[in-house]
């Protein structure tokens, strides 16, 4: 449903975006994680055909995005970062005036709004926009999103303003969303909330994708930097002796407890010798790296 | 450009300025001035039309030396120059009012971004935004034109079918004036990342081409004819003065008070005929420098082009004060000829301004 290649955006000289290859499938709900300044929004903006690309392309359900921005804007639902609306106007006001660009007739645009209205609790809301808090804009801005029932949706820090209530309402929709079958590619710096909702991630540093796939597999992919090194925990009810095998790279043992890093999950092999020397195995479990902490390091990379 | 996008912009943009707070005060303010100064106007013209059927009878009653030079009949637009001085002013400031914050408001409140997510290109958003302030202007000036003719009306002044057609160019005159300070503020808008920014650059802009300019129009003009053209020349010493008539006239608080004198007897002296052709030739090159940097004032375009619709006979005495005076008032149509540059600059004022926002906001960096 999305598509990018090559995709490259250069501000005065230096890259946004470099060379980006990315594919999302239909009905994803995709995490495009990266740190502040990764080029998330950028890219978002090359995808939602608001600015163009220096070089390569971008595709949303088949358009060329450079092409035909209008074709793509008329399937697609953005929710900017720090959404922004006409303070002089109510929330009813400001989604009719967006409705108008998609050809509804008054009945439909009516219809449509209070739908919206009541789906991001802001029905019966007369105020105008200028007095919104932020939690109420970014209920509104998903709204606004989601206006001409869009093919595919990009939000852009989606619950940067929300309060628990609204981010719990949120994750709701998008999950609701996916299940009708719409793709949601949802940018954020907070993998928490990514993890919360997406199927499936992409990493961003410095305008270069540095993974993607599912959130185990880009942890996998970025926990192991020198080679397919995997930690084994072992523990035993005796003293550790020695432990020796090929695969080994390194032990650090400790009394009856050692965390042994081989090229290769030896744990059956590991297990049959602490038999055959009479020891009895009391845990012994690869160590999975902390989610947070491999993006983390990928972030400083 | 689709015309249903382009409209759809142009409404909110419409509705937004006529139901702004900022639009109504100052329309209000502008219209009470208005009413004020026709009313005033009105007596005038009563007063002048009262002098010229006196004046009318005299002549018929009395052997008049001056017979030949019948009076002219006032005209019904001289209610209309008042209104000039306080248009250069609330009016330029209505329009800068609506046009300094109609982009960079947009980009502070991010809904610029939200807007361009949906299916429109941005040139119909900076057209529509254009269209619908030039419509918020367009409906302040009928309203105010309204008033006049309505008041004009009240006081049994009916307006001839030339009269009406003067008092609507009138209108298409003061609009193009307003339209200029509009694209001038809504330039800014689009430079500037923060609407108080673009407030004090479309200040700059209106006081140096409304007084700046002018001003070293004059002083360019004084350095030019001296360079090219030399000292004055020195009237002849001796020789008899010939009988003259000064014809002068004045109008508006800035304009302009024309004169000229009609020599109707007495022997010509060719020392004089050669002083006053020296002197023509002087003052037309004077002038022409002056009124080449006038062109790019708005204030001097308007005032010069609303002074020929007002009042064609001044202003075809103020464009050629050495010519043979007229018997007849020239038409509406020649007095407009006269300015056809000033009435082009006011039309290329504007278009280069919007043509410069037009190119800007395209190429504006929405990150």
């Amino acid at each position: 449903m999305i598509r990018t290649e090559n995709l490259t955006k250069v501000y005065n000289g230096k890259p946004a975006v470099d060379g980006l290859d990315l594919e999302v499938g239909e009905g994803e709900i995709f995490g495009f994680l990266g740190p502040n300044g990764a080029g998330k929004s950028t890219t978002i903006l090359m995808l939602t055909g608001m600015i163009e690309p220096t070089g390569g392309r971008c595709f949303v359900d088949g358009i060329e995005v450079a092409k035909d921005p209008l074709k793509v804007k008329e399937i697609i639902g953005y929710l900017p970062e720090d959404v922004g609306f006409y303070g002089n106007m109510t929330g009813e006001q400001n989604l009719d005036y967006f409705a108008r660009f998609y050809g509804m007739d008054a009945k439909e645009r009516k219809e449509r709004i209070a739908e919206l209205l009541e789906l991001v609790h802001l029905d019966g809301v007369a105020q105008k926009a200028s007095e919104y808090s932020r939690g109420m804009k970014q209920r509104l801005g998903l709204a606004q999103a989601l206006i001409n029932d869009p093919k595919v949706l990009f939000f852009d820090e989606p619950t940067a303003n929300l309060d628990p209530e609204g981010v719990r309402e949120y994750r709701e929709l998008v999950t609701h969303l996916a299940g009708e079958g719409k793709t949601v590619f949802v940018s954020s710096h907070i993998l928490s909330e990514v993890r919360e909702v997406c199927r499936t991630v992409g990493l961003l540093a410095k305008g270069r994708l540095v993974a993607q796939g599912t959130l185990e597999e880009v942890a996998r992919a970025l926990a192991s930097p020198d080679g397919d090194a995997v930690r084994i925990v072992v523990e035993t009810r005796e003293h550790l002796p020695p432990i020796e095998d090929p695969a080994i790279i390194s032990v650090e043992g400790n009394g009856n407890r050692a965390v042994v890093r081989a090229k290769t999950d030896i744990r059956d092999r590991l297990a049959a010798t602490l038999f055959e020397q009479g020891l009895h195995v009391r845990e012994m479990r690869l160590e999975e790296p902390e989610i947070e902490d491999v993006f983390m390091a990928a972030y400083r990379r | 450009m689709a015309p249903e996008r382009l409209f759809n912009v142009a409404r909110k943009e419409f509705s937004d300025h006529i139901t702004s707070r900022r639009f109504i005060i100052i329309l209000g303010l502008l219209l009470v001035i208005s009413t004020i100064s026709i009313y005033e106007g009105i007596g005038q013209y009563n007063d002048s039309l009262e002098a010229y059927t006196e004046q009318l009878q005299r002549m018929e009653e009395f052997e008049d030396p001056y017979s030949s030079w019948m009076p002219s009949k006032p005209s019904i637009m001289y209610v209309f120059i008042s209104m000039m001085s306080y248009m250069t002013m609330l009016g330029g400031i209505l329009a800068i009012a609506i046009g300094f914050d109609l982009v960079s408001k947009e980009k502070e409140t991010r809904s610029l971004k939200t807007l361009l997510s949906h299916p429109l290109y941005r040139d119909e958003i900076i057209n529509g935004k254009a269209l619908g302030g030039v419509g918020a202007l367009g409906f302040a000036m009928a309203l105010a034109l309204a008033i006049a003719i309505a008041m004009l009306l009240i006081f049994s002044v009916v307006p001839t079918v030339d009269e009406f057609a003067a008092i609507l160019i009138f209108g298409a005159v003061t609009l193009g004036f307003l339209l200029a300070y509009f694209a001038v503020a809504l330039t800014m808008s689009t430079v500037a990342k923060e609407s108080g920014n673009a407030l004090i650059y479309t200040l700059v802009i209106f006081f140096a081409v409304s007084s700046l300019l002018p001003m070293f129009g004059m002083m360019a003009a004084d350095a030019f004819a001296d360079a090219f053209a030399g000292d004055p020349p020195e009237p002849p010493e001796m020789g008899p003065m010939p009988k003259e008539i000064v014809r002068t006239a004045s109008s508006g608080y800035f304009v302009s008070s024309a004169s000229q004198s009609v020599v109707y007897g007495g022997t010509e002296d060719p020392e004089w005929t050669a002083y006053e052709e020296e002197m023509k030739t002087y003052v037309e090159k004077r002038r022409f420098i002056s009124d080449v940097s006038n062109l790019l004032s708005p204030q001097m375009n308007y005032y010069t082009v609303a002074i020929a619709v007002t009042n064609p006979q001044i202003a075809a005495i103020a464009y050629s004060p050495y010519d043979a005076i007229q018997e007849e008032t020239p038409g509406l149509a020649d007095a407009l000829g006269r300015v056809w540059m000033n009435i082009a600059a006011l039309i290329v004022f504007p278009s280069v301004f919007f043509a410069a926002t037009y190119v800007m906001f395209m190429r504006m960096d929405i990150r």
